[in-house]
């Protein structure tokens, strides 16, 4: 989203400038050649005021783009609002220091961790400032005390790994168990 | 929760410091993202009035009308001065807008050089290069960093460096970053003769080395 909107703006301001342009310069030359029958500099207004004149505001033309301008709007709003940064903070040494790490450091990290573990057939890691959810395989049947001897095993390393890194608000930790057929 | 203590014995800290860190994690989108959300909104509201329009909520006779109505075509004829006068300010205020906008979102971050003070007319300028390359090098030196960037952001009178760590996955994390204030830091400060210098630092995962293809 960030890198759809840093595309974006330049777009729209270079769009909202090139109108504003040619609103004024339409205008100036309409008004300079009073009198004479102007056809527009670029845009042939003659014709488009007749047109909108002879619309009306029901037909399903209007109402449709009306439609399409409020999807379009909506859209970019929600890009507006997603183009928000998803760094999580880690607490500093110094009060004038600030320090950050990326949701994916901190997954690759934990995933890293936990595929340690002798147990662990594979794992996968989703991270953001508040959760860490842990989608962990293990081999053979998992319902019984095998699967919880594997939770209580991964949940021991996240929880190990957090103490390590001084994360400013250490989020909650979520294991899922998988089970991995085959051979081991 | 184990983590380090945060520093109290720093002294009086200026807000702006940390307020000058805290931006200095990356470039601002915030400009963008707000003006975004205003273009989105208008948008909105436009198509979705006009939508209520045409489907004759606002009434059957309103939705009957042209869409270049009447009505404003002869106030227009009747005010010709004022309507001319409302319609190039309104262009040249929308076309400001988006150069200025377009203008600023396409600037690059600026790099700013230190300036320190020296006795007499004398003034010393050490280059945002110089200060980035030297604290990225020592910090690539530290213990469990396997890649370090440097570089100066911010403004010329407010300047700030940003530091982007590459961690080897085994390291400890606190201790890299004592040691970076301590070896690193620190130094740099007492070298360029600053008391102050806002710092944000990044940390990323460094890739390990490829596991040896034959064991």
């Amino acid at each position: 989203m960030r890198v759809l909107l840093r595309l974006l703006a330049p777009v729209l301001g270079l769009a909202l400038a090139a109108a504003g342009v040619l609103l004024a310069i339409e205008v100036v030359a309409a008004w300079t050649r009073l009198g004479t029958d102007q056809a527009g500099v670029i845009v042939p207004w003659p014709q488009w005021q007749a047109g909108l004149a002879s619309t009306s505001w029901s037909e399903p033309l209007v109402a449709g783009i009306a439609i399409g301008t409020a999807v379009l709007g909506l859209v970019l709003m929600l890009v507006g609002a997603a183009a928000r940064r998803s760094d999580i903070p880690v607490t500093a040494p110094r009060p004038e220091m600030t320090v950050t790490t990326s949701p994916r450091m901190l997954a690759r990290l934990v995933g890293q961790r936990v595929r340690r573990g002798d147990d662990v057939a594979g794992a996968d890691v989703t991270a953001s400032k508040r959760r860490i959810l842990v989608g962990a395989q293990g081999w053979g049947d998992l319902d019984g005390s095998a699967g919880k001897a594997l939770r209580t095993s991964v949940e021991d390393t996240v929880s190990a790994l957090l103490d390590d890194v001084p994360l400013a608000r250490r989020p909650r930790v979520t294991v899922r168990l998988a089970q991995r057929r085959g051979v081991r | 929760m184990t983590t380090t203590e945060p520093p109290t014995a720093a002294g009086p800290l200026d807000p702006s410091l940390r307020r000058r860190s805290r931006s200095a994690v990356a470039r601002s989108s915030g400009g963008d993202r707000s003006l975004a959300v205003l273009v989105g909104l208008v948008l909105l509201a436009a198509g979705v009035l006009v939508a209520l329009l045409s489907y004759g909520i606002f009434g059957a006779a309103r939705a009957g009308r042209p869409l270049l109505d009447p009505m404003i075509v002869d106030w227009m004829r009747d005010n010709a001065l004022a309507a001319r006068l409302i319609a190039i300010a309104a262009g040249v205020a929308l076309a400001v807008l988006g150069l200025v906008w377009a203008a600023r979102s396409v600037r690059p971050e600026q790099r700013p050089d230190l300036r320190l003070e020296a006795a007499g007319d004398t003034e010393i300028v050490v280059l945002s290069g110089a200060v980035g390359e030297a604290v990225a090098e020592q910090a690539q030196a530290l213990p469990g960093v396997g890649k370090a960037r440097a570089r100066m952001v911010g403004t010329t009178r407010a300047p700030a460096l940003r530091v982007t760590l590459w961690l080897a996955d085994d390291c400890h994390v606190a201790s890299v970053l004592e040691a970076l204030e301590a070896q690193v830091l620190a130094p740099a400060r007492t070298a360029l003769g600053l008391t102050q210098l806002p710092v944000a630092v990044r940390l990323e995962l460094d890739n390990p080395p490829p596991p040896p293809r034959v064991t």
